[in-house]
């Protein structure tokens, strides 16, 4: 099972971003997710995520949201973290801004894969005090630590 | 004068133990009418209470006029949304079930107990209609919010199925005793002329008693009388002029239940009240009516006919019945298993004695033993049997306190309270900066018993009571501002409907290609979820309602008009995934 730290480097978490619209918030999360990969388009990763928001929000509720795509010619999957300094609206169920918002771009044939991987971080942000600790961090190293870190964490699953 | 004193010192006894009662039953899960009726029995002659009482026609006359009052209150609440998915399974239920439920459990019993096909049928009449009450009260207790379609169809069958029970029971009785002599097409024509005039009178009657109370003035105290001697005067009508008067009763009582109507808050809060009371008098006087000691002499004939009852009619007849409406397995066990009887059978027990009929006393304590039998096995296992089969929806609101408003020539709203927890997710937020539903305002927010001036950049801190005016369809998204989930671990909303929310709308192909679904058995009309998804529940999808797709469940989440708005997208984790 892929874990968290192999999705996520520490450049690609941004600590109190100011990002003022739904659109801004993916626009940059593309580009983080873009950066390693130079062939990669992040228009490309962009058009894909707005395109599933359109079928409902990623939003998952508690001000959390995970917008996902899969793309082809990636390499592997890939993960972005973003945590705004003010919560933007994202049409989620409960109708809360969202603040903190993990985005996930996988390879085309990650079909299983890809699910697993959504089901996991959904796990990671079900939980209320892991997600306080996010909420409580100040800078993109501690944040990324503390995302590795759930994973490997004392969980005995 | 000492006598009367007497009588209402013992009366409000009663009453006060019976109310009381209710928070015993409630903690220990027994059905409440069982209590009541316990209580009554404990009461009579054979109890410590030692009161004589034999008085069977009196008995008939209260226990009718309460069972009125009981049909025009479970109107009220019916609602016509649930027809959707709830009206033609219960009509079915409440007319060919009865009468299937009968002829299986009359034609067996004879059998079994050698007895004559008539008395057979009687016996199975008399215990022929359901009782929903008891099964709602049971669930609310418990917590449990049962799917729409198996809740819906449930409660229409208990409200329309008395008129079939008590028809049957009355035509038996008079064939007995030799008022008719055969059971043939003049069976079928009363049946047609009391179930017609009955309709009639009901529907009727409560349009003109709709305009009466929507256009009289009076002290706000009087509607909830207007509507309750409305109500009688309906069954009156009905019954004098040879129809069926709880038909009429019923009828009228989904009409004002669901159309505008002056003081309408008023008038339900008083029909509640006084649908309790009828519920204690008369399974209170049935239990004083009753002779414990002849119970014991039916017990093996009486514990024959439950079981026969229970077994294999009721689940034999609600599976034919259900047939074309096609319910998934797991709702037919349970609609097929909550064949609770209440006090309608006992009521139709004591038919026989009024007509003089041979051997009336052994219809009356059958008919007794069954509705305790059904109320101990059945209305027990009710909640664990709804969680176990999963046909539990997470409860839809969790507010504290809700007072609903009556402002003349308004849209409905309501006034709700909560009490801000330290799990709450709005506490520490500044009240002027809250998240809300469209169409809701905070009034004001308490603070230690005092009202805060202007609230608007206070932050809320725990224990503030919190009063928002809301409209009641807003009600689970204001929850969800100001109440952290609590409940059952399976019903937490994420965990019922997944983590991810679509919409009714989300066309199909790009939901396939978003995470490379395959879509079974689709139909080229199918364009959407929505459509996709009404179409596999046959156009009967209710909230709860889920199908699985490779790794992912749908489920749906939210409906308005029978269509599907948004469904939540459940990830299936795979088990060999754990490290």
């Amino acid at each position: 099972m892929i874990k968290i730290a192999d999705l996520i480097t520490p450049e690609r978490v941004v600590c109190d971003a100011d990002v003022s619209s739904k659109k801004r918030g993916l626009e940059l999360l593309s580009e983080l997710v873009a950066e390693r990969d130079s062939e990669l388009q992040s228009t490309a990763i962009f058009n894909k995520l707005i395109s599933r928001e359109r079928l409902g929000s990623t939003g998952l509720g508690h001000g959390v949201a995970i917008p996902h795509a899969r793309i082809e010619g990636m390499p592997s999957a890939c993960a972005a973290f973003i945590k705004l300094r003010e919560g933007i609206d994202f049409d989620a169920f409960d109708q809360q801004p969202v603040d903190m918002l993990f985005s996930l771009v996988v390879p085309e044939h990650f079909t299983d894969e890809h699910l697993q991987i959504l089901a996991r971080l959904a796990e990671m942000f079900s939980d209320v005090a892991f997600c306080r600790q996010l909420r409580d961090c100040t800078d993109d190293t501690a944040l990324h630590g503390l995302l590795v870190q759930w994973d490997s964490g004392t969980r005995g699953d | 004068m000492d006598f009367a004193n007497q009588i209402i010192l013992i009366a409000g006894l009663l009453f006060l133990v019976s109310i009381l009662a209710s928070v015993i039953s409630s903690r220990i899960g027994a059905p409440l009418l069982l209590v009541f009726l316990l209580i009554g029995m404990l009461m009579g002659e054979s109890g410590p209470g030692g009161i004589e009482f034999h008085d069977f026609p009196t008995a008939y006359l209260i226990g009718s006029l309460a069972l009125a009052v009981i049909l025009f209150d479970g109107g009220l609440r019916t609602k016509v949304e649930t027809f959707r998915v709830g009206l033609r399974p219960a009509v079915t239920l409440a007319t060919l079930g009865v009468l299937l439920t009968v002829g299986i459990t009359g034609l067996l019993t004879a059998l079994v107990l050698d007895l004559p096909l008539i008395v057979g049928l009687l016996i199975a009449a008399i215990v022929g209609s359901t009782d929903a009450a008891a099964v709602f009260y049971l669930l609310r207790a418990h917590g449990l919010e049962l799917k729409q379609r198996v809740g819906a169809t449930l409660e229409i069958e208990s409200g329309s199925n008395d008129p079939m029970a008590i028809f049957l029971t009355i035509a038996l009785v008079e064939f007995i005793v030799g008022e008719h002599t055969s059971l043939g097409v003049g069976l079928a024509v009363e049946f047609v002329q009391q179930m017609g005039i009955g309709a009639v009178i009901g529907l009727s009657g409560g349009l003109l008693l709709q305009l009466l109370i929507n256009r009289i003035r009076l002290t706000p105290g009087l509607y909830p009388l207007l509507a309750v001697s409305g109500a009688l005067l309906l069954f009156g009508a009905a019954a004098v002029l040879e129809g069926s008067g709880f038909l009429a009763v019923y009828l009228a009582g989904i009409l004002l239940g669901n159309r505008p109507l002056q003081s309408a808050q008023n008038i339900r809060r008083f029909h509640d009240g006084l649908a309790w009371l009828a519920q204690i008098i008369m399974f209170l006087m049935l239990g004083l009516l009753v002779t414990p000691r002849e119970l014991l002499e039916v017990a093996v004939p009486a514990l024959v006919v439950a079981a026969i009852l229970i077994l294999l009619a009721r689940p034999l007849a609600v599976v034919a019945c259900l047939l074309p409406f096609r319910f998934p397995w797991r709702e037919q066990l349970f609609v097929g298993w909550v064949g609770l009887r209440g006090a309608v059978p006992i009521l139709l027990g004591l038919l026989p004695f009024l007509a003089g009929a041979e051997g009336a006393a052994m219809y009356f304590n059958i008919a007794f033993f069954v509705v305790l039998i059904s109320l101990v096995v059945q209305g027990w296992t009710v909640a664990p049997l709804a969680h176990w089969l999963q046909l539990d929806v997470p409860p839809r609101s969790r507010v504290v306190h809700r007072l609903e408003l009556d402002l003349p020539g308004q849209a409905e709203f309501e006034l709700v309270g909560y009490t801000i927890e330290a799990d709450s997710p709005a506490v520490y937020k500044m009240v002027g900066r809250l998240t809300l539903p469209e169409n809701t305002r905070i009034v004001t927010v308490v603070r230690q018993g005092e009202p805060l001036a202007d609230a608007c950049d206070d932050i809320l801190q725990v224990n503030d009571y919190v009063y928002v005016l809301t409209s009641p369809d807003r009600l689970p998204a204001l929850d969800r501002v100001f109440v952290a989930e609590h409940g059952p671990a399976r019903l937490e909303e994420h965990v019922f409907f997944g983590d991810f929310v679509l919409n009714g709308e989300t066309d199909l192909d790009d939901l396939a290609g978003a995470y490379g679904l395959d879509i079974p058995d689709r139909k080229d009309s199918d364009r959407d979820l929505n459509s996709y998804l009404l179409r596999l529940f046959k156009n009967q999808a209710v909230v709860g309602d889920r199908v699985r797709l490779n790794n992912m469940e749908f489920v749906v989440r939210e409906m308005d008009n029978g269509q599907i708005t948004r469904v939540g997208l459940k990830i299936r984790r795979q088990a060999g995934e754990k490290r």
